[in-house]
């Protein structure tokens, strides 16, 4: 072994699984671990989660490696990179999702309000009333399209009365531009819906909570072109209320939704800048590779 | 030697052969089938044609003379004046004034017993019913003796020397003598659908068996299905994975596996012997078939939370729901139609069994009608093996009606389980 395996790696077996997934980079993709430290500028003047030295894994296999980024606030941050590269379980360590799954094992600091999420007083469940989240698969609950924006506000008690949880159905359904589609509709299930439908809907979801950050992991991979663009205007307008965070495999998407990109590599960030700048002027060789589409 | 020259050539060549043996399948699999049918009607036609004749019974029209001076001497009326007068009596008074040509000890004897010896009792309620009526002649409707109702109902050849029948000819005189008069009639069998066990046929009921049964599968009921369900989502949404949680599941199957009576016997040593429970209750049956049905229900309640999609859980877990709020707000809805379905069917099972109860005495001769868990009860499949050991012809016919009343219960069950499942099922 040639290379450099980075501080923060603290067990004898997860050193030994990193340097197995940094050999195979290194034949297949002839880049030296050396060469791929973040490029970019991973600070945000006005940052609303500061993540430092991220590594996460998942059981033996390291599949983060000391990733450093900021999330500023109201904008709108691009997550992109090749199948497994570690994007989506970057997004899902910003509000703990990687909890449920057995053997992942998160170090370093998500900072967010001064507190770690990842420290021993975060409480997951305030977390994630923070921190909402839009998955790949649209996944309302089998109830109806009412019952699915009011279940966050109940169970968190947003609403002190019957008029207040309506209140707050409708201004979610507005903000998700389904309003109009479902309003005399709201007693019908939510899984009766179209495709793009159910996934505004898990937006409406998701806002309905008022968080301060949307993560949405590829929302838009299920969905045909139309409902795509949909979605695509929606998370423009919701850049005014939120800060979002969006994992994309469509380049053109990070391109038309995102102000800033982060470019994964095999676990590690390669590079994070303007969306402008990434798309047009690479600063890395594998960034450049990605989106000129010589691999990915 | 040259290769065919399409591919199509191969493929027909085989295709002859491939049919062929997809025709045999198919009819080894109608033929399979048809087997089990065949069976199948063979056990309900044996069942049905030995047990639709215990939903009837032969019943005798006796002329009584309610006699005030038998009775109620001195014109009180009192309830337990009237329990104190020899009912019995009267009815052997009123079969002499029919017979009066029979007189020796012997034949009198012979005479009565061809009324049910249940008749008293029978007059005994309804003079006390009817107080009015005494000092009246009645026209009294009582059960005729086993041997008359099998003698009516066809079970005894009447060519038959008289020393190899139950039945002697002056009996067999003494009823033909009451047919032509019209005072035999077979009356729908209420007695075997409202009494409780009795050692004569024609007073023995399955109403003690179906109370003790209900009783039984109340108490499993209440305790297999919150404890079933507990741990099936403890183990499956709660606990981690390592290896006492699999050592746990191992053991779980294996317990499904146990024969029934095994657990009768822990249930003997356990609830009798050391806490102390009464012998032949419901509670203690109830919690033998607790453990015995257990396993059924954790194992068929992890399958319906497995079959939740993750998708649910994320989404719930999503916009910040606590655990137990994801799994009682949005899993356990999704998981309910499996779980009934699968406690329903243990319950099924529950009710068919007998062996562990055997061991914790629910096998006794019990006459009363249980009125709570405590006291000494049957079931329904016990009663019907405590039937099938009599040796009264009798009590063939009514073996074969439990067993009907049984699986009528059971197929009752089932298509409840179907019913929910249906009912329930949602989409996503």
């Amino acid at each position: 072994m040639t290379f450099q395996i980075d501080s923060g790696i603290d067990l004898a077996g997860q050193e030994v699984g990193a340097v197995n997934s940094a050999d195979t980079v290194a034949k297949s993709d002839k880049v030296n671990r050396d060469d791929r430290k973040t490029v970019g500028e991973i600070n945000h003047p006005d940052p609303r989660m500061t993540c430092r030295d991220v590594n996460v894994w998942y059981g033996d296999k390291h599949a983060i490696i000391d990733v450093n980024l900021d999330i500023g606030k109201n904008e709108v941050i691009a997550m992109i990179g090749p199948s497994g590269c570690g994007k989506s379980t970057f997004l899902r360590c910003l509000n703990r999702m990687n909890d449920t799954i057995d053997g992942c094992r998160v170090t370093g600091e998500m900072m967010m309000d001064g507190n770690n999420i990842y420290g021993k007083g975060m409480d997951v469940v305030l977390l994630r009333a923070q921190v909402g989240m839009v998955f790949q698969k649209p996944n309302p609950f089998p109830k109806s399209i009412f019952e699915n924006v009011a279940y966050g506000p109940r169970i968190h008690g947003l609403a002190a009365n019957k008029t207040d949880i309506e209140e707050i159905v409708v201004t979610s359904l507005q903000r998700a531009g389904l309003w109009d589609e479902v309003k005399d509709y709201l007693e019908e299930p939510g899984t009766g819906l179209s495709g793009g439908q159910q996934q505004r809907l898990c937006i409406a979801r998701a806002i309905a909570v008022n968080p301060e950050v949307v993560l949405m992991d590829e929302p838009c991979s299920a969905l045909d072109p139309i409902a795509t663009a949909k979605i695509e205007e929606l998370i423009d307008e919701l850049r005014e209320h939120y800060t979002i965070a969006i994992v994309t495999h469509s380049m053109q998407q990070a391109a038309r939704v995102s102000q800033r990109t982060a470019y994964f590599h095999l676990g590690d960030l390669i590079e994070v800048g303007s969306t402008d700048q990434v798309f047009t002027n690479p600063k890395h060789q594998l960034t450049e590779d990605y989106i000129t589409g010589r691999f990915g | 030697m040259g290769l065919p020259k399409y591919t199509t050539d191969i493929v027909r060549a085989g295709l002859e052969k491939r049919y062929k043996r997809e025709a045999h399948f198919r009819r080894l699999g109608v033929a399979a089938i048809v087997a089990g049918l065949i069976f199948l009607s063979i056990l309900f036609v044996s069942i049905i044609g030995n047990g639709y004749t215990a939903f009837w019974q032969t019943f005798i029209q006796l002329e009584v003379h309610l006699d005030a001076s038998e009775i109620d001497p001195e014109g009180t009326r009192e309830q337990n004046v009237l329990a104190a007068a020899n009912y019995g009596g009267l009815v052997k008074q009123s079969l002499r004034d029919m017979f009066p040509e029979v007189e020796s000890r012997r034949d009198k004897r012979k005479l009565y017993s061809t009324v049910s010896s249940g008749a008293s009792y029978m007059l005994e309620d309804y003079v006390k019913a009817n107080p009015e009526q005494i000092g009246n002649t009645i026209q009294f409707w009582v059960p005729a003796d086993d041997d008359i109702d099998m003698l009516m109902k066809g079970h005894f050849d009447r060519d038959k020397p008289e020393s190899e029948r139950r039945i002697k000819d002056d009996q067999i005189a003494w009823v033909d003598k009451l047919v032509a008069e019209g005072r035999v009639e077979s009356r729908f069998n209420t007695i075997f659908f409202t009494a409780g066990d009795s050692r004569d046929p024609e007073l023995a009921g399955i109403w003690g068996a179906a109370t003790g049964s209900f009783l039984t599968l109340i108490v499993t009921l209440l305790l297999a299905f919150p404890l079933g369900v507990a741990t099936a989502v403890y183990l499956e949404e709660f606990a981690p994975q390592n290896k006492w949680t699999d050592l746990i599941e191992v053991n779980i199957n294996n317990l499904a596996a146990v024969p029934s009576i095994v657990f009768g016997l822990l249930g003997l040593a356990v609830f009798i012997n050391f806490i102390g429970m009464p012998r032949s209750a419901p509670l203690v049956g109830g919690l033998v078939l607790t453990l015995m049905t257990l396993p059924t229900i954790i194992i068929a309640s992890r399958a319906a939370l497995k079959s939740v999609p993750p998708s649910i859980r994320e989404a719930a877990l999503g916009v910040g729901a606590s655990k137990m709020q994801m799994v009682f707000h949005h899993v356990l809805p999704l998981a309910m139609p499996g779980m009934l379905t699968g406690t329903i069917i243990g319950m099924a099972q529950a009710l068919g069994e007998s062996a562990p109860l055997l061991m914790i005495g629910m096998v006794a001769f019990i006459v009363d009608v249980p009125g709570g868990v405590m006291d000494p009860s049957t079931v329904l499949p016990v009663q019907i093996y405590l039937w099938a050991d009599s040796p009264e012809r009798a009590f063939v016919e009514r073996t074969s009606g439990a067993i009907m009343v049984l699986l009528a219960f059971l197929i009752t069950m089932n298509a409840l389980a179907v019913f929910l499942r249906k009912k329930f099922e949602r989409r996503w």
